[in-house]
């Protein structure tokens, strides 16, 4: 894993009476075993990963209070996970990343949510929508309103979020329905603290196991004809249930305020940024008081009428703070007044914007469209305008004094095994023209960006060579797909290669086997060299290929650029037909660093010998041209002002950060560049036989005319 | 209501410099303090060397004096409230105050004068670094005060990492009501590679105080003078105006290292004619500095036998061990990449040789497909050797093909530079610099050749035989330039010069 989390561990120990600090997802983590959770699962992804990446670690806590850990191939396997609550009075939680990890486990979710579960069920979604985000951007709240799930979207205060958590399986049970909370990336990341309670071990787990299955019941299956009752099941009983839960326990909050003849209704997530909105135009405290009445909604799904009613009535008009689209919440307050014959006025999405993100400017231009819109009495509409148009103009100078940035898009890493498989594939194209790129979610989708920009299409995780599959037959080119191996066993496996060859397809899928799922952190799948548990789960991807009936299978060391480009056009040329796989193999260098660093030091300290390599580039001899860079944009491949005088475009330098993954001398080699890279190594801790040879070298070369200094 | 507000720190930092742990220490010194504090986050997949940002809030009062009462602390900076910016990298500034987190009212910018430069900026094909003067302008005006170092060459000089010079500064401007102290024993508690983030977090504090020395800027390589110039050098300094004299200069040490005092010697006669149309053009010099810096550029073209001297330079050998930090009694390999094609072989040889096999070679289809790939150890002896050999060749250089091909096509260039030079000081300048498109190696070489002959053919000879009047010329040649260089496929450049032949006044349905 790309860090450690010894410290997040001490604070899930935490009991009654202690204080814990740290961020939201760990202080959701927390709150799942102060449940008496039985089993926790799930697929990494930002923003959810640490909540499976501590509970990994922290596996004497977990198996002392007996939950049960799965560390999923996919969200689909997650989700499923959850039928164990349909049957038995086990609370259970899993996590992902929304909306992709959603959508693909949607099956699984439709069918968990039909029969309904007896032990509480907890999905924890990260909700990767707006600035920071990864994905396409949609909202999870249709999924919970299609299947009867319910949705928490608690305000991003720890205190309320852990309560939500441990109210979530209450409701879950109460109504006898999965819940949902959906956190926000900076939600999940905030820092923060609430008042711990003691860990509490579930009731059943495999420390005290349940005697045998239940008795069979129709009823449990998501199968006709039980189907039908269950849908009739979820309006007329969970539905109602959950929403009397929702009114007794007071999930939902509302802050009055003095300009009663309007209020507010917000997304619990979105409340601190509402609340300092109104505060920048003076109708609210940085403690939470207002002047404008704020609704706020910790449930975003189902909304409760009588609450609704209560807030609406007697308001002239009401402000619907929702993130996204469609205007679900809005639709739904609009019917709720309509069909109590309330009046109330409600705006929302026309106020604020249609899409987008909710972030401070939003929220300032949405409060001041909506106070010039109603002109509550007390308060000057026309001024608190001025001084949000004021405020918003800030940024439209700024804008203006400084210009067009440059982007700084994420990237590969210095020395990534990624990287080369793009520069081969720019080589390639460039000798056989371009072709279409089917790309896919990974760190390889860092190639859309430049210097490379190459990808047709993003279908998803593991779906590049599934999305390729119509392209190829209606193209003069075989596609190419990208697919990593973390992509691969997610899904990409089925969906992609067992399809390609039931199909009797063609074209070229380059599997990116860097031995972890990395974008998400470094956790381990399938593949990998090890486990969390130590040992390698022993599974392969060139066996799993031949397996299924691959013939046409190379797998090249993805720093052999020269290679893989011969591999690439031979792929692309051959007359075989059928699909052409190509195992792109290199370990990731974080890891493959993080590994060496550690024993690197080791040697030094043991005095033993150690040969570093380094990269660098001749000044005198970069004219400035940077095709080197345009073939690979390591991050430690840069450019720094010529030291010739007579020059004035920057020349190509090696940064120290450089780690001698080899693509510079490859790339210059295979794409035949400039003479100016040179590889230096250097030996720590040298042998005698190192230090005669240098000795000898420096003689010989005096002799011949150089200087000493040159060897 | 109480009107009191939080105080607002916005951290801009790229991937992978430690951004989260900085903010963790921020975090932990104003709780240690007794401060209400929020920091969050978005780093997804910006851990990749990406731009991130980290937002904290930090409760002005201490948490005991609120009697009971909690803040409510947002997640999002909000345009026009920031109290203090920092940022790991200047252009990353620029960004935050394009966002308009930066207001002369409020913000504090705290912020690296070093640059690392965005793959736009890094693949260019010439020069495509973002204005820095532009940056710092923006920084001085849109900012309330501002501090502004090099925080990179700190941490490296306090062999740290430029979070813990952040933490220093930070500490050091004394916005925040945290005392020094308590940052320091933040980075303690962290426990993590103590030592080394207490060296940056002090270079960061010490960097703030008046009299801190600036770090040195990056110098130009010039030559020394030789005694075997000082004649040639003596006749520059009568003759050639003082504003080309100081790259005259050069240019005749340069050239002289390259080849020998006869092709200095050359240079400098070549030069008599572009200083007398630079004279009657009353350009000041300025034509003629161009041309004699391109020249210089031009003349010491980059054939295999300069790239062996440069190779086995003593000078490169220890500029690589500076680099590295390496005593000369410390072993070093060093192991350069060639690969030759036959163009490279031909360049060496005679014209009456290099011309029939170039020819045949074209004919088989053989010209930017064979090419020799090796290594060489260059601090081997056979290495060195090898390079020493190649090198040895250079007297030898004159009745090469490369030469001959070389020299034709830069007198045929400074005759543009001369006739253009009659009719605008301006357009000759122009002319001047497009000898900038040809430079480099192989195809990059090829490249920037058929450009620069493109933009000659269709531009600067039809402008020079009156098709076009000398400004619009001279906005022609200088948009052709930039769109060479805007990407190695030629289709800007082909597509602006078919816009400047389509607007061309006098264009006849007969041409």
């Amino acid at each position: 894993m790309e860090r450690s989390f010894k410290k997040e561990i001490e604070a899930l120990k935490l009991g009654e009476g202690e204080t814990f600090r740290g961020e939201g997802i760990l202080a959701v983590t927390k709150a799942l075993l102060q449940s008496g959770v039985s089993y926790v699962g799930g697929y990494q992804g930002a923003p959810v990963s640490h909540l499976l990446d501590v509970l990994i670690e922290a596996e004497d806590i977990i198996g002392e209070l007996g939950v049960h850990l799965e560390t999923c191939t996919n969200e689909a396997s997650a989700a499923a996970m959850l039928g164990a609550s349909i049957n038995y009075p086990l609370r259970g939680a899993v996590t992902w990343k929304s909306i992709v990890g959603t959508n693909v486990a949607s099956d699984a979710l439709s069918n968990l949510a039909s029969p309904g579960v007896k032990g509480g069920a907890l999905i924890i979604i990260g909700e990767d929508y707006g600035e920071g985000a990864s994905v396409i951007q949609e909202r999870s709240h249709a999924f919970a309103m299609k299947s009867s799930i319910w949705l928490l979207d608690p305000r991003p205060d720890l205190s309320v979020i852990v309560r939500l958590v441990e109210k979530g399986f209450e409701l879950s049970e109460a109504s006898h329905a999965p819940v949902m909370m959906e956190l926000r990336i900076r939600a999940c990341h905030v820092s923060g603290e609430f008042a711990a309670k003691n860990n509490v071990a579930p009731a059943h787990s495999k420390l005290n196991p349940i005697a045998g299955p239940p008795r069979f019941e129709y009823g449990r299956l998501a199968h006709p004809p039980a189907t039908f009752a269950q849908e009739r099941l979820k309006v007329e009983e969970r539905l109602p249930a959950a929403q009397a839960f929702i009114l007794a326990e007071r999930l939902n909050e509302s802050f009055p305020g003095e300009i009663g003849e309007i209020g507010l209704i917000v997304q619990g997530g979105l409340y601190n940024s509402l609340l300092r909105a109104l505060a920048r135009l003076g109708l609210a405290d940085a403690f939470g008081a207002t002047r404008v009445p704020i609704h706020v909604l910790n449930v975003v799904y189902p909304l409760v009428p009588e609450e609704v009613t209560a807030f609406a009535a007697g308001k002239r008009a009401v402000l619907v703070v929702e993130e996204g689209f469609p205007d679900y919440i809005e639709q739904q307050v609009n019917v709720i007044l309509r069909r109590a014959d309330i009046t109330t006025r409600v705006f929302g999405k026309g106020c604020l914007p249609k899409a987008g993100e909710y972030n401070a400017e939003a929220m300032l231009g949405g409060i001041a469209a909506f106070l010039r819109e109603t002109r509550p009495v007390g308060l000057d509409a026309d001024a608190t305008g001025a001084a949000a148009d004021r405020l918003l103009g800030v940024k439209r100078d700024a804008a203006a004094a400084v210009g067009e940035l440059p982007q700084r898009p994420p990237t590969f890493c210095t020395g990534c095994p990624e990287r080369p498989v793009f520069s081969a594939l720019k080589l390639m194209q460039r000798a056989i023209g371009p072709t279409h790129i089917s790309a896919d979610i990974g760190c390889h989708a860092f190639a859309t960006f430049a210097p490379f920009s190459m990808g047709n299409s993003i279908l998803g995780y593991g779906m590049s060579l599934a999305s390729a599959a119509a392209v190829g037959p209606n193209l003069d080119r075989r596609p190419i797909a990208v697919m990593g191996d973390g992509g691969f066993w997610h899904n990409g496996i089925v969906t992609g290669v067992a399809s390609n060859l039931f199909n009797k397809g063609d074209g070229v899928l380059v599997v990116m086997q860097n031995g972890y799922t990395s974008a998400t952190g470094l956790q381990y799948m399938p593949s990998s060299a090890a486990s969390r548990s130590g040992a390698a789960p022993g599974m392969n991807i060139e066996a799993t290929l031949r397996s299924l009936g691959v013939r046409w299978l190379r797998k090249v060391r993805t720093y052999n650029v020269a290679t893989m480009l011969k591999t690439l056009k031979e792929a692309m040329k051959t007359a075989e037909r059928g699909l052409k796989v190509i195992i792109a193999d290199g370990e990731c260098q974080l890891a493959r660093q993080r590994r060496l660093r550690s024993e690197e030091a080791t040697k030094l300290a043991r005095g033993e010998r150690l040969v570093k390599a380094r990269y660098g580039i001749d000044d005198e001899i970069c004219t400035g041209d940077h095709s080197c860079i345009r073939l690979s944009g390591c991050p430690s491949l840069t450019v720094k002002p010529s030291p010739d005088p007579l020059r004035s475009d920057p020349v190509a330098s090696v940064i120290e950060s450089c780690v001698g993954c080899g693509l510079c001398g490859e790339v210059a080699h295979a794409a035949v560049l400039c003479p100016s890279f040179y590889r230096a190594e250097t030996i720590r801790n040298p042998s005698r036989w190192d230090r005669a040879l240098h000795r000898m070298r420096r003689r010989a070369i005096a002799w011949l005319g150089g200087a000493a200094e040159a060897a | 209501m109480s009107a009191a507000r939080p105080l607002t720190l916005l951290i801009a930092a790229l991937g992978g410099e430690g951004g989260g742990v900085l903010t963790n220490w921020i975090v932990e010194a104003a709780a240690a303090t007794g401060l209400p504090v929020q920091s969050t986050s978005i780093p997804g997949v910006a851990q990749r060397t990406g731009a991130t940002t980290y937002y904290i809030e930090i409760w002005p009062e201490p948490a005991s004096a609120l009697g009971g009462k909690r803040p409510v602390l947002s997640l999002v900076p909000g345009v026009g409230d920031v109290d203090m910016v920092v940022a790991s990298e200047l252009l990353e500034a620029g960004r935050v105050i394009a966002q308009g987190f930066v207001t002369p009212e409020r913000t504090t910018i705290i912020a690296s004068t070093h640059r690392i430069y965005a793959i736009a900026e890094r693949m260019a094909m010439g020069d495509g670094r973002f204005d820095i003067g532009r940056l710092m302008k923006a920084i001085e005006e849109q900012a309330e005060s501002h501090i502004l170092f090099d925080m990179e060459a700190s941490a490296r000089g306090a062999q740290s990492v430029i979070n813990a010079v952040m933490l220093g500064a930070i500490a050091g401007a004394g916005r925040l009501p945290i005392a020094a102290e308590t940052f320091a024993a933040a980075i303690r508690a962290e426990g993590k590679a103590v030592e080394a983030n207490l060296r940056g977090f002090a270079a960061g504090l010490a960097a703030l105080q008046p009299g801190a020395p600036a770090p040195p800027i990056a110098e130009k390589r010039r030559r020394p003078a030789t005694p075997s110039l000082a004649e040639l050098e003596q006749a520059a300094a009568e003759t050639m105006p003082e504003a080309a004299l100081e790259v005259i200069r050069e240019g005749l040490r340069r050239l002289a290292a390259y080849q020998d005092r006869r092709y200095a010697r050359l240079y400098f006669d070549r030069l008599a004619a572009i200083r007398e149309a630079d004279t009657e053009a009353g350009a000041g010099g300025a034509v003629l500095r161009e041309t004699a810096r391109h020249l210089a550029l031009r003349m010491s073209f980059e054939d295999v036998i300069r790239v062996a001297q440069a190779k086995i330079d003593p000078a490169r050998f220890a500029r690589i061990r500076r680099e590295l930090r390496l005593g000369a009694d410390e072993p070093l390999s060093i192991v350069d990449f060639y690969k030759p094609g036959i163009e490279e072989l031909c360049s060496i040889l005679p014209p009456l040789l290099a011309r029939p096999i170039l020819a045949w070679s074209a004919r088989r289809g053989w010209l930017g497909k064979v090419y020799w790939g090796m290594t060489v150890k260059s601090n081997s002896v056979l290495g060195f050797l090898r390079l020493k050999l190649l090198a040895s060749l250079r007297p030898w250089r004159p009745q090469s093909h490369r030469y001959r091909e070389e020299q034709a096509q830069i007198e045929a260039w400074l005759a543009l530079v001369a006739e253009a030079a009659r009719r605008s000081a301006s357009l000759a300048l122009e002319i001047a610099e497009c000898a900038r498109l040809i430079k480099g190696y192989g195809e990059t070489h090829a490249r920037g050749l058929a450009n620069f002959r493109k933009i000659e053919t269709r531009l600067i000879r039809p402008a020079l035989a009156g098709r076009y009047a000398a400004p619009t010329a001279m906005d022609a040649v200088a948009a052709a330039r930039i769109a060479a260089l805007a990407d190695p496929e030629g289709e800007r450049l082909d597509r602006t010069l078919a816009e400047i032949e389509e607007r061309a006044p006098g264009k006849l349905a007969a041409e």
